[in-house]
């Protein structure tokens, strides 16, 4: 199967302001290989796919490609609006004149998909499709420049896993030919599963390269971490009492409504939302946080609770990115009691606080000041689960709270989640992990458009139940 | 790198700011030596022309405090030219009738010049927050009723009766603020802004008001999911905003003119969102920018007669310095690495 180089980096090297990104870095793709990029993050896998795709210039070091590049990035960059063979030839229309010539660009993409085992309609306007045929169009309109080599940044995120499966067999189909396939991911289930050779990437190098059939997941992990893998808090007995209740939820519109929706999260247990992104669990969030208008009941049994809450976008909703980890640990608790004096801010509690989360969950910044922009997504992370839980809540929402961020990180968010847990707090986790779910989760409930389809004891889980209920499958 | 830097920091603005005004000589024939000499005695070369220089400087600080609170709170209000002007009138209108002691009758009439600024800039705000209109067209719109409101009023039924021009009759002696600087036109009011500037920095800094202001101006999403009203910020925010710059009309009429005239401001309000910008929106470097533009708006008259550059090059040379600050903000966003 390995045959010509499809794409050579040599020596690259790239740094940034204060840190080095990709230090000197050799790899090789062949044609017809699945190659996978793994690492933690900020090892330096998406500065490395950005230079193999001639988006970043390296500061040294040379790429050597045996034809066109193609990407498909892990956050769709498609225009909504348009329709799908619009997006698939944006900027490679057919011309008749001065006029785009619509049904040889309709044909092209039919011919395309066909040729590719990809079911599309050409004419259906992108933002109306599901995030999984989305994705198709995204890669149609690499496929379409007839790439030698594809790189594909996280391509399964948002993905349910009957079309993780799907997906990956265009993604074999396509290297059968003799494309070169290389996949920046975190899913190192999916890297035994489907890639050839895989490159672990830490502080900018790569340290460990395998074949995946001599492999496991363990091994992997453990070149990613350099170490042995942190684990999870252990989970302690607690007398679950009640302490929010949903009654007959509706919210939302559209494909993420919500309607009659009921579940309780007692004190003392993890309430696992298991579900592929875009069922409703947003609406579900907000909801619970008051941010949107709903109808039915969310109650907490002793009236008003302490609520610690872990939005899903740390970036846009839970941090005010220029300011400073002491600024950012007040951030929706200037109005306590504790906080606030009269008009003015508390400025040594804010100060205390700060230096409380950091030292309880290990943020690495070089002082409180830092403006939280400069720090790595899992520090970032951290600076807002601690200050959800800095309170002591009687009840907690966490949305997505490890995604994007580094094993080690996810490990210590997890730990204290656990941790709140056992002390008696009520814990919501809404996740597109499913592993995280399985890990954390006392009970298991599973969203699909927008209504409970199922709920599972911890100690009765059916792994492969849960992920039909999750495809909306019925038994 | 590292002369990009350089480049695009605040020295390398001040250079350029030189080549441009140099070149702005050149083009109207005079040496640039002989331009700033002229620029810089105008100014600063005696106690008259330094106090110039500082009501031209009080005149902007006060638009340019105001303009930093709302900018802070994410609300472009391009209106603080209206704001002042409709607290000049307040002022000058009632300032002109009133029958008080003269330091309850300054106070108050610094008070009138906030309501009057301050209602100009909450209708702005209030129509953001119940209508969410675009508050950078609603407030530069109001700066033209504002004017032809003042126009109306001093033309009829508020007109001096011994004026001549669109003015309100001369405020009493007692209300007049008192000189600072003798020999000089500079009133107090320059303290009373330096006092806003340090009420501002205190705002920012230590208030939860300010606090929750910035919030909503830095990540309003963030700031709407930490409690924060948006609505309440908004209106309150620009309502403020526009009471500093009225304060600022206020003190040019109880101050220097000591009673009210539309051609009070030849463009303090447009002129402070330059000055504001240039002190990056910090109420202490704005007093220094201020006090820049001091120099500019009154050693451009001295430039003119001494050195036949036209004031009009000042104009042209606030102008462009908005257009370095544009482009200063967006080369300093393009180099900025990608995070993550």
């Amino acid at each position: 199967m390995t045959d010509a180089a499809a794409l050579t980096l040599r020596g690259i090297r790239k740094s940034y302001p204060g840190v080095v990104a990709v230090d000197d870095v050799d790899l090789e793709l062949a044609a017809g290989e699945i190659h996978a990029l793994v690492g933690e993050n900020g090892a330096g896998k998406s500065t490395l796919s950005a230079i193999a795709f001639g988006e970043v210039r390296p500061d040294e070091g040379s790429v050597q490609a045996a034809g066109t590049v193609g990407l498909v990035h892990q956050h769709f960059e498609l225009v909504g609006r348009l329709r799908v063979w619009e997006n698939v030839l944006l900027g490679r229309e057919p011309r008749r004149g001065w006029r785009i010539d619509e049904d040889a660009a309709r044909a092209r993409v039919r011919e395309l998909a066909e040729r590719n085992g990809l079911a599309i309609d050409p004419d259906a306007i992108v933002e109306t499709l599901p995030i999984g045929v989305q994705q198709r169009v995204e890669l149609l309109r690499e496929l379409d420049r007839e790439p030698a080599v594809l790189l594909l940044d996280e391509p399964t995120a948002a993905l349910a896993p009957a079309e993780i499966a799907a997906f990956f067999a265009t993604v074999q189909g396509l290297a059968a030919r003799g494309t070169a396939i290389m996949i920046v991911t975190h899913k190192l289930q999916e890297v035994i599963a489907y890639a050839t050779r895989v490159s672990v990437m830490r502080h900018g190098r790569i340290v460990a390269r395998m074949e995946t059939a001599s492999t496991s997941i363990d091994a992997i992990a453990r070149a990613m971490v350099g170490g042995d893998l942190p684990s999870v808090a252990t989970r302690s007995a607690s007398a679950p009492a009640p302490c929010l209740s949903i009654r007959d939820l509706r919210a939302g519109s559209g494909e993420t409504r919500i309607e009659s929706l009921s579940l309780d999260v007692q004190a003392g247990e993890i309430l696992g939302i298991a579900g592929v992104e875009g069922n409703g669990q947003t609406t579900l969030a907000d909801a619970i946080a008051r941010m949107i208008p709903y109808e039915g009941t969310i109650a907490y049994a002793d009236g008003r609770a302490r609520t610690g809450i872990i939005p899903q976008d740390r970036h846009r909703e839970a941090l005010v990115m220029p300011w400073s980890i002491v600024d950012n640990a007040i951030l929706g608790r200037q109005q306590r009691a504790e906080i606030r004096h009269g008009f003015t801010l508390d400025r040594a509690r804010a100060r205390t606080d700060a230096q409380r989360i950091k030292d309880r969950f290990d943020v690495r910044a070089a002082s409180l000041d830092v403006p939280v922009r400069t720090l790595s997504g899992g520090n970032q992370q951290k600076i807002v689960v601690g200050r959800a839980l800095i309170d002591d809540p009687a009840f907690v929402l966490a949305y997505n709270p490890t995604r994007g961020i580094d094993v080690g990180a996810a490990a210590l968010v997890q730990s204290r989640l656990m941790e709140a847990r056992n002390g008696g707090a009520a814990v919501l986790l809404i996740s597109f992990e499913l592993d995280e779910i399985l890990t954390l989760a006392d009970r298991i409930a599973v969203m699909y458009r927008g209504a409970i389809v199922g709920t599972f004891e911890r100690a009765n889980v059916d792994r492969g139940a849960i992920g039909r209920l999750m495809a909306g499958l019925t038994e | 790198m590292k002369l990009q830097r350089t480049l695009t920091g605040p020295a390398g603005a001040v250079l350029l700011l030189v080549l441009l005004m140099s070149l702005a000589m050149i083009v109207a024939g005079t040496s640039p030596i002989d331009g700033f000499t002229a620029l810089f005695v105008g100014a600063l070369g005696g106690t008259s022309q330094l106090g110039e220089t500082l009501v031209a400087t009080t005149a902007l600080l006060f638009p340019a405090l105001g303009i930093a609170l709302a900018f802070r709170g994410g609300l472009f209000n391009i209106g603080a030219e209206g704001q002042l002007l409709i607290g000049a009138l307040f002022a000058g209108a009632v300032g002109a009738q009133m029958h008080l002691p003269g330091v309850i009758g300054m106070a108050l009439l610094l008070l009138l010049g906030a309501i009057g600024g301050g209602l100009w800039g909450a209708i702005a705000g209030w129509m953001k927050a119940r209508f969410n209109a675009n508050e950078i067209i609603s407030t530069l719109m109001l700066n033209f009723v504002a004017a032809a409101i003042s126009l109306a009023l001093v033309s009829g039924p508020l007109k001096g009766p011994l004026a001549t021009g669109a003015e309100t009759a001369w405020l009493d002696q007692t209300y007049w603020l008192p000189t600072l600087l003798p020999g000089s036109r500079l009133s107090i009011g320059l303290l009373v802004a330096l006092a806003f500037a340090l009420v501002l920095q205190w705002l920012f800094s230590r208030t939860v008001f300010g606090y929750e202001l910035r919030a909503s101006g830095e990540a309003p999403e963030a700031a709407r999911r930490a409690g924060i009203d948006i609505r309440r910020i908004t209106w309150l925010s620009l309502a403020l905003s526009g009471a500093i710059a009225g304060v600022g009309g206020a003190t040019i009429v109880a101050g220097e003119l000591h009673r009210f005239n539309t051609q009070l401001s030849p463009g303090y309000g447009f002129t402070a969102i330059a000055v504001a910008l240039v002190g990056d929106l910090q109420p202490l470097w704005i007093c220094l920018a201020a006090f820049g533009f001091g120099i500019l708006e009154a050693g451009g008259l001295a430039m003119q007669a001494s050195a036949q550059v036209p004031k009009d090059a000042i104009h042209v040379i606030e102008g462009l310095i908005i257009l370095v600050l544009a482009a200063r903000r967006y080369v300093t966003t393009r180099i900025e690495p990608a995070a993550e």
